[in-house]
């Protein structure tokens, strides 16, 4: 191996990164626009969901019983309806996703210590918020269930209410969130993009720088030239983790600064193992150039392999710990997981080297093996 | 030879036939070219992984510790209550620090701890009984779902005991005041997620067929230098580009008709509560206006390897962002301004108002208009920059 010719490679491939304005833009803009893009496409935290109330009780306590969701940021108060057939043009309209339905008489009954039904009308056309607001709707039920539960049955024994609450529920939950600690879906989701774009955008790059070349025909210059296969692949391959590495800090400001993930592990882990991982998936765009004969076939294939790979084999739809032995010992053969690993330990779990060690090393030994495995199979001489 | 006559001597039957006969030619090149429809195969895959793995999944196996310092059968009733589907056992620990650690290396997700007279504390019924309880919420999902099914678990549980203590103090049962949630789901009452996912895709497919074909046939021709010969013929830019919107209407109207009455109905059984003829006649409208932004994005790009790009920048979020992913009402004001300019936002409430809502013409002007104006501004714009660029 011979570390000019390995660096003359490199500089002219950075120079060529610099000077090709739409490869330039690609290369930069397309992580973070996709970041912003997959970052509020997927959190699915169901917040400000408009809804309407029909209370034919229009009592005192129906009026504590919209406050309560009022109250609530998971709710957007839409006004109320004033009869049935407002309510299902307010449906029809889309413009509520649920209209609380209070009874008549819905204080006397709960006054006289009887239960009541309050119904909801859920717009069943996008099913999937509706699980969630019928958890909140049905623990709100239930906190005000049990207030007017212990209120009764203080009054009547001539207890306290707290002694009641107690008799009704002697068990509390008291509970704790480690690593994230409101809970906040896009705190989670924002970390592991970076892996999930890296998989994608990294493999890309380097592949094209490749491919280009073929396509262009530039690459029979290298053909005929002294150069070996791996210092040719070598000076394709820094000068592209290089922008990748860039890339990952650029989303790291993102994801800390705009999206407002915290970072409680140490910076120069993260950094030491992002190098790691820009290397391994690098070779992964190596390898494409092997298969991709133009750059539209290198685009897809990375594309496609890259989400396919982030989504099934990092641990972001399955976790690890519920990875079943197969699919588990198949993650093992792409980066994704290991880097997954490395970017929550670091955001949320703020864990040291001493737990993450092994995943650099697994980094390094990675990018050895497909470097090792790409040079073998790099062919300078064309098939007739 | 004769030069050819000015465009505007030609009769308007003449300039017909020339529409005509050039959105046959689009068509017939659309069905012979076999990389464009692998492309719609292949956007419409990954779409699909996309989708799957957004898709906020149940509960399932989350490994819990147990820290029990009380020892009891109650302790052991209650830790025995968390069961599979949900939940599975990880061991005991002793220590706390054993758990974090635990916790740390993600072998366990969550750790329940059981303090010391826990069960004389329920039998007293004078203070309540604390458990403890730690929950990765390192993905929020599953964090979220583990603390919120445990909540619901040790309720129960809880409610039992108080019930027993109270019948054995001898209390007479008295009637308690309580609220029942009964729910009722209109316009889909099983909850049929399919119903859903599969007018979701279908709008999917719509928009991404829409925006790319026409967007490669005008990079393909530019590309080729064909649209030289275009130029050179007695046809005006619109007679070029409009057929090209015209043989997209054409193929999303075939496609979607195909989809509805082949798929959706007949397997998924999904409804047509409002009128058909208006659903089509809307998705023409759809497909014009995004076959406007198509060209518009075409006279952007000069090679068909930039079109993956327009997918990835254009289509994609076009797609996650315009309401079938993630709720609106979710997302930051200024993200919800932007989005009100993508036509999908509108056609996904036409597409879900017609077809589950039953909603008729009166109910969706609002949504048919925005998508016509969207359309009008977008083709405009594409033509202009397009005589600007090779006129």
């Amino acid at each position: 191996m011979n570390a000019r010719r390995v660096i003359a490679v490199a500089w002219k491939e950075a120079r060529e990164i610099w000077r090709d304005r739409l490869y330039f833009g690609l290369a930069f803009a397309l992580p973070v626009i996709l970041m912003i893009v997959y970052c509020y496409g997927l959190v699915q935290d169901v917040e400000n969901a408009p809804f309407a109330i029909l209370d034919h009780d229009r009592s005192t306590l129906s009026r504590d019983y919209a406050r309560r969701f009022l109250e609530s940021r998971y709710f957007d108060f839409k006004g109320y309806a004033a009869d049935g057939r407002e309510a299902e043009r307010l449906l029809v309209d889309a413009r509520v996703r649920m209209v609380l339905v209070v009874p008549p008489g819905f204080e006397r009954d709960l006054r006289e210590g009887r239960p009541v039904a309050v119904q909801t009308i859920f717009d069943g056309t996008n099913t999937t918020p509706i699980r969630t607001l019928r958890g909140y709707v049905e623990s709100i039920h239930r906190a005000l269930g049990a207030e007017l539960r212990a209120d009764r049955l203080a009054r009547t024994r001539g207890l306290a209410p707290e002694r009641a609450e107690v008799l009704l529920q002697p068990l509390r939950v008291e509970t704790r969130y480690l690593y994230n600690r409101e809970v906040r879906a896009l705190w989670a989701i924002a970390p592991s993009m970076i892996m999930f774009i890296l998989m994608m955008t990294s493999p890309l790059l380097t592949a094209l720088s490749i491919v280009r070349e073929k396509e262009t025909g530039a690459i029979y210059n290298i053909y005929s030239a002294t150069i070996t296969r791996a210092e040719y692949l070598l000076g394709k391959l820094l000068p592209n983790s290089v922008v990748s590495f860039l890339n990952i800090l650029v989303l790291f400001v993102l994801a800390t600064q705009w999206f407002g993930a915290p970072f409680e592990g140490s910076f120069r882990l993260f950094a030491i193992a992002s190098l790691g991982f820009v290397l391994c998936t690098g070779c992964l765009g190596l390898l494409v150039s092997l298969l991709a004969k133009s750059q539209q076939a290198a685009l897809m294939i990375s594309v496609i392999c890259g989400v396919v790979v982030a989504l099934n084999f990092s641990g972001m739809t399955t976790p690890p710990q519920a990875m079943p032995p197969s699919l588990h010992a198949t993650a093992q053969l792409f980066p994704a997981m290991a880097f997954r690993n490395v970017v929550l330990g670091t955001f949320l779990k703020g864990l040291d080297a001493r737990l993450l060690w092994k995943d650099v090393a697994y980094f390094l030994l990675y990018a050895a093996l497909a470097f090792a495995l790409c040079a073998t199979l790099f062919r300078k001489r064309t098939k007739a | 030879m004769r030069p050819p006559e000015p465009p505007h001597l030609l009769g308007l039957s003449r300039r017909l036939r020339q529409i005509r006969v050039m959105t046959g030619k689009e068509l017939r090149q659309l069905v012979r070219d076999r990389a464009l429809l692998i492309f719609i195969v292949y956007s419409f895959t990954l779409h699909m992984f996309v989708a799957a793995g957004s898709e906020a999944s149940d509960l399932r196996d989350a490994r819990f510790l147990v820290r029990d310092l009380d020892r009891t059968p109650a302790s052991r009733e209650l830790v025995s209550r968390f069961l599979p589907p949900h939940y599975r056992p990880a061991g005991e620990v002793a220590h706390p620090g054993e758990a974090l650690d635990r916790l740390d290396r993600g072998t366990a997700v969550m750790l329940l701890e059981i303090p010391e007279g826990f069960s004389r504390t329920i039998d007293e019924g004078v203070e309540p009984a604390t458990v403890q309880l730690l929950v990765d919420t390192s993905s929020a999902n599953t964090g979220y779902l583990a603390s919120a099914y445990s909540a619901r678990i040790a309720a129960r549980y809880g409610a039992e005991r108080a019930q027993e203590n109270l019948a054995r103090a001898g209390a007479v049962r008295e009637q308690l005041p309580g609220i029942e949630s009964r729910d009722r789901v209109w316009f889909n009452a099983t909850l049929d997620e399919k119903w859903f996912s599969t007018i979701s895709e279908l709008l999917t497919m719509i928009t991404v067929s829409c925006i790319l074909l026409p967007a490669a046939a005008l990079v393909r021709e530019k590309e080729r230098g064909t649209i030289e010969q275009l130029l050179v013929s007695p046809l005006t830019p619109f007679q070029v580009m409009f057929p090209k919107v015209l043989a997209m209407i054409v193929v999303t109207l075939f496609g979607s008709a195909v989809a509805y009455f082949g798929i959706l109905l007949p397997v998924y059984g999904v409804p047509a509560r409002g009128s058909l003829l208006l659903f089509f006649g809307v998705t023409a409208l759809y497909a014009f206006a995004n076959a406007g932004l198509g060209l518009l994005a075409a006279t952007f790009t000069r090679r068909t390897a930039q079109v993956g790009m327009l997918m990835l920048l254009t289509v994609m979020p076009i797609i996650m962002l315009s309401g079938i992913r993630a709720p609106l009402e979710s997302m930051p004001g200024w993200l919800q301004a932007a989005i009100w300019f993508s036509p999908l936002r509108h056609f996904l409430e036409v597409g879900y108002g017609i077809l589950l809502r039953g909603a008729g013409v009166a109910e969706l002007s609002d949504s048919i208009a925005v998508i016509a104006a969207l359309g009008a501004v977008l083709f405009t714009a594409g033509l202009l920059r397009f005589r600007r660029q090779l006129g």
